[in-house]
């Protein structure tokens, strides 16, 4: 990697199950005017990847979902803004595959990391609802007992 | 590049007959027209806008303004005419395929806009005439359109950055304007500066083909499917269209009572300070509280931001992920225990190459027949260890990337959970804080209610119903809104559907190449738009921020509380005190930071727009003094291409020196109507008419010489 910001993602769409796209729009800052207790999320793709973290968390299986029941919410090359997420993707997939190779096939990490994102998405979004607060607090209590239990 | 050469005004209100000149030369780009208060300053601003815009330049676009001067005696005419000469000059730079050169070319123009007012009609003045001239060594040639070649280079929606009033210019960030006017009136100045209306109108445009091209997929096959999605498609754009028209409406009326509400605040905040004791007690308890209201949401929002960005932070993923990347931080120090990272097969291989020698101690030298075969070998190992190289490179970029998600990993405690803890104690104190101030603020409602003030009591009323108004337009707001997000999905959904039920259609194949090819000119036009509005909006914000540090860099006190400003993506000018806290500008600010911030917007906002034209500048220094008022004057010489400014007496005091160096033309206008309060002789004029002499900044005449302020003050005496 000479560049180590070199972003293998950036021609691939992130895509996520049509089913998804209310609670995308319901939790993500898409406006100035939001309030943003009851949409935590600055943009789409935070939910997208608090979905495959907590995926993997609570070691979740990958779900394979076909494109034609998906719906774009970003492109790939979004993560060049938080180039960690590169990173953290590719030791998702060494970590779940125990191979290190797999670093240099991108289609690879990314069908596991979207199949991760469904998995935890329907989670997540009960982390955002369950409780009796607004959105912010909830998921933010429910991350905190995820994280307590160690 | 425009530049303005001479002006000349009849019966323009106090300007009966006034010749003014103006310096044009590179290296004296400076005018300075001395002129005290009261003396024509405003109208030459009126008079120089009206001679190149016409009536829409004029306060209210001319209803209701008066045009011939006040005093007009009836005897000279019940027909009065009004005439402006404005002299130009554009330079123009034309690339030659012949010689393969720029050439500059110059070209004068006169614009000559004139208008008659009857005396004993009260009708309304008929339409101004406008007419322009190309100026040459052989006469005048009249110019065709002459709005047209004005508004190519001083766009009328730029003419408040053009030509600015120093008070009025204050209106980008004077706290007293309500936000949306605040917000409207920058997002103007820049939309204009960006020429976004070019990309609203073509993607008007392309809505429309959209339209017809799904009128055209109606036709196909009457009552089948796709005609009837086709006629909901129509439907809903109609739709669309309609509720965007509502939406416009809403806002903008949101904006009209937002303002009345602001008003009548300050009308009650006047009633209150003429009271004495408790009422002005009342109002002084009632600013406070607003200013710290305004201050604690400001940092609420602040603290919302920050608890929004804990889940999008490295350590909510580095906490979650902690017991799974352990598997495959293992798998790299592996890697890195084995020597695979970094890489160092090559280098060494390619060292052995060039010195011909190999790590066994046998030759390599392609002379020998041995080395011959073994520089193969190598090479053959080089191009192997290339190809797994690239990924080895990749898991080398790896390994040392995420150094910082093993630091991380490593903690004992969880990072995201201290985060969030601090969050929390902030959030929570700035709310606590927040609450106590309302609890205030309502108190003193209460107390402002049961004033037995009858006036109050009338503007506290008005007052509800404006703000009554203002809700329901904003409730209304997010109605339309809700409406359109749905109508928009419905909208999309059909879309899919009826590219799916055309691409069956044999005759449907070319209405949907039509549409795709719509679908995408729309998408680069969307594209164009945000990254235009992004790009340009962050250029003017960064140049408007290093000018106004610059003006105010030289001044103490303001320096240790004011950090940076900037504009934000809803077009509200901020500005930065320590640790990011937003700064009230009315508060916060001295009234010469007030006014550099202003100015250095406008100058931000000429330099971006390219548009190279003069800065007509009145009174830009007020409220300032000593080295701010020198700093900025310096700037604005140093950042504009030509330079008007009308400076009273008070503004030049300590800036003589600058304008002995800048200024290629100083004059002074004189308003008769001063003597004997202000001017020491009587300039022998019967008519209320602005007057000029030729004396500058460090001179003055039997005309123009003004009583000492001491002076003055006895004579009020």
């Amino acid at each position: 990697m000479a560049d180590r910001y070199y972003n293998p993602f950036q021609t691939y769409d992130i895509n996520v199950p049509v089913e998804f796209h209310d609670a995308f729009t319901r939790y993500c800052q898409r406006s100035n005017r939001v309030i943003i207790d009851q949409s935590p999320f600055p943009r789409m793709v935070d939910l997208w990847f608090l979905s495959v973290c907590v995926a993997a968390r609570l070691d979740l299986e990958p779900v394979d979902i076909p494109k034609s029941k998906t719906t774009k919410i970003a492109e790939g090359i979004i993560f060049s803004s938080d180039p960690w997420r590169i990173h953290v993707l590719m030791l998702i997939a060494i970590a779940k595959t125990g191979d290190v190779h797999i670093v240099s096939k991108p289609n690879d990490i990314m069908k596991l990391a979207s199949g991760l994102s469904v998995a935890g998405l329907s989670k997540v979004i009960e982390m955002l609802q369950d409780g009796d607060d607004v959105p912010i607090w909830n998921l933010s209590e429910s991350i905190d007992e995820i994280l307590r239990k160690k | 590049m425009m530049k303005l050469l001479r002006a000349e005004f009849e019966n323009f209100r106090m300007l009966r007959d006034l010749e003014l000149q103006f310096s044009s030369e590179p290296d004296r780009k400076l005018t300075v027209i001395r002129a005290a208060n009261e003396s024509g300053k405003t109208t030459i601003l009126h008079a120089l806008q009206w001679a190149l815009y016409g009536d829409d330049a004029l306060p209210s676009k001319g209803q209701g303004f008066r045009l011939h001067p006040i005093d007009w005696n009836a005897r000279d005419g019940q027909r009065v005419p009004i005439i402006a000469k404005v002299e130009f000059e554009m330079t123009t730079s034309t690339y030659r395929r012949v010689s393969g050169g720029l050439r500059k070319t110059r070209q004068r123009y006169l614009l000559v806009r004139s208008a008659y007012e009857n005396m004993d009609s009260q009708e309304p003045r008929l339409a101004s005439t406008v007419n322009l001239f190309a100026l040459s060594d052989s006469g005048a040639s009249p110019i065709d359109a002459p709005e047209s070649l004005i508004n190519e280079e001083l766009p009328l929606e730029l003419r408040e950055v053009f030509f600015t009033d120093g008070d009025r210019a204050l209106s980008f960030i004077e706290a007293e304007v309500a936000r949306s006017t605040k917000r409207g009136r920058v997002q103007r100045a820049i939309r204009s500066l960006l020429g976004l209306g070019v990309l609203d109108d073509a993607l008007k445009h392309v809505r429309k083909s959209s339209s017809e091209a799904n009128k055209k997929a109606k036709q196909i096959g009457k009552g089948s499917e796709l005609n009837q999605i086709a006629s909901r498609l129509e439907v809903v754009t109609n739709d669309l269209e309609k509720l965007e028209i509502d939406l416009e409406d809403a806002k903008q009326q949101f904006g009209v009572f937002d303002e009345k509400v602001d008003e009548i605040d300050r009308s009650i905040a006047i009633a209150l300070q003429k009271g004495a004791g408790n009422k002005e007690k009342l109002q002084k308890d009632l600013d406070r509280t607003k200013h710290e209201i305004k201050y604690l949401d400001a940092q609420l929002e602040a603290a919302y931001k920050e608890h929004s960005a804990l889940f999008r932070s490295r350590s909510i993923a580095a906490d979650l992920l902690a017991p799974l990347l352990g598997r495959a931080f293992e798998k790299l120090d592996e890697l890195h225990d084995q020597g695979e990272i970094p890489n160092t097969t090559i280098p060494v291989l390619q060292d052995r190459l060039s010195a011909e020698v190999c790590i066994c101690g046998e030759t390599l030298k392609a002379s020998n027949a041995g080395g011959e075969k073994r520089r193969a070998h190598i090479q053959e190992l080089i191009e192997k260890a290339q190809r797994a190289d690239e990924v080895q490179e990749m898991i080398t970029g790896l390994y040392y990337g995420t150094k910082e998600l093993q630091i991380d990993r490593g903690a004992q405690s969880s990072m995201w959970l201290e985060d969030y803890k601090k969050v929390v104690k902030h959030r929570d104190g700035i709310q606590t804080l927040r609450d106590e101030a309302g609890r205030k603020f309502r108190g003193l409602e209460l107390q402002l209610d049961s004033l037995p003030d009858t006036d109050i009591q009338s503007l506290r009323e008005t007052r509800r119903r404006y703000k009554d108004q203002r809700d329901r337009y904003l409730s209304e707001q997010s109605v339309i809104e809700t409406r359109l997000a749905s109508l928009q999905r419905e909208h999309d959904d059909l879309k899919i559907q009826s590219k799916r039920l055309l691409s069956e259609q044999e005759k449907g194949a070319r209405i949907l190449a039509e549409l795709e090819v719509i679908q995408d000119v729309t998408k680069i036009l969307q594209g164009a738009y945000e990254q235009i509005t992004d790009e340009e909006l962050q250029k003017v914000s960064e140049l408007m921020n290093s000018i106004f540090l610059e003006m105010i860099g030289a001044d103490p006190e303001q320096g240790a509380i004011i950090r940076r400003a900037e504009i934000s993506r809803e077009f509200d000018i901020i500005v930065y005190g320590p640790n990011d806290r937003t700064l009230d500008p009315d508060r916060d600010l001295n009234g010469a930071s007030r006014r550099a911030l202003t100015l250095a917007f406008i100058l931000a906002l000429t330099k971006i727009s390219e548009v190279e034209a003069p800065n007509v500048i009145d009174t830009p220094l007020g409220m300032t003094s000593g080295y701010v008022k020198r700093s900025i004057l310096r700037t604005a010489i140093q950042r504009s291409a030509q330079l008007v400014l009308f400076l009273t007496h008070d503004e030049i005091a300590g800036c003589e020196d600058i304008i002995d160096e800048a200024a290629g033309m100083v004059y002074t206008l004189t308003n008769p109507a001063h003597y004997p309060k202000m001017l020491l002789n009587d300039p022998n004029v019967v008519e209320r008419k602005v007057l000029r002499c030729e004396c500058n900044h460090r001179s003055d005449c039997k005309l123009c010489r003004r009583r000492m302020d001491a002076q003055a003050d006895l004579e009020i005496r």
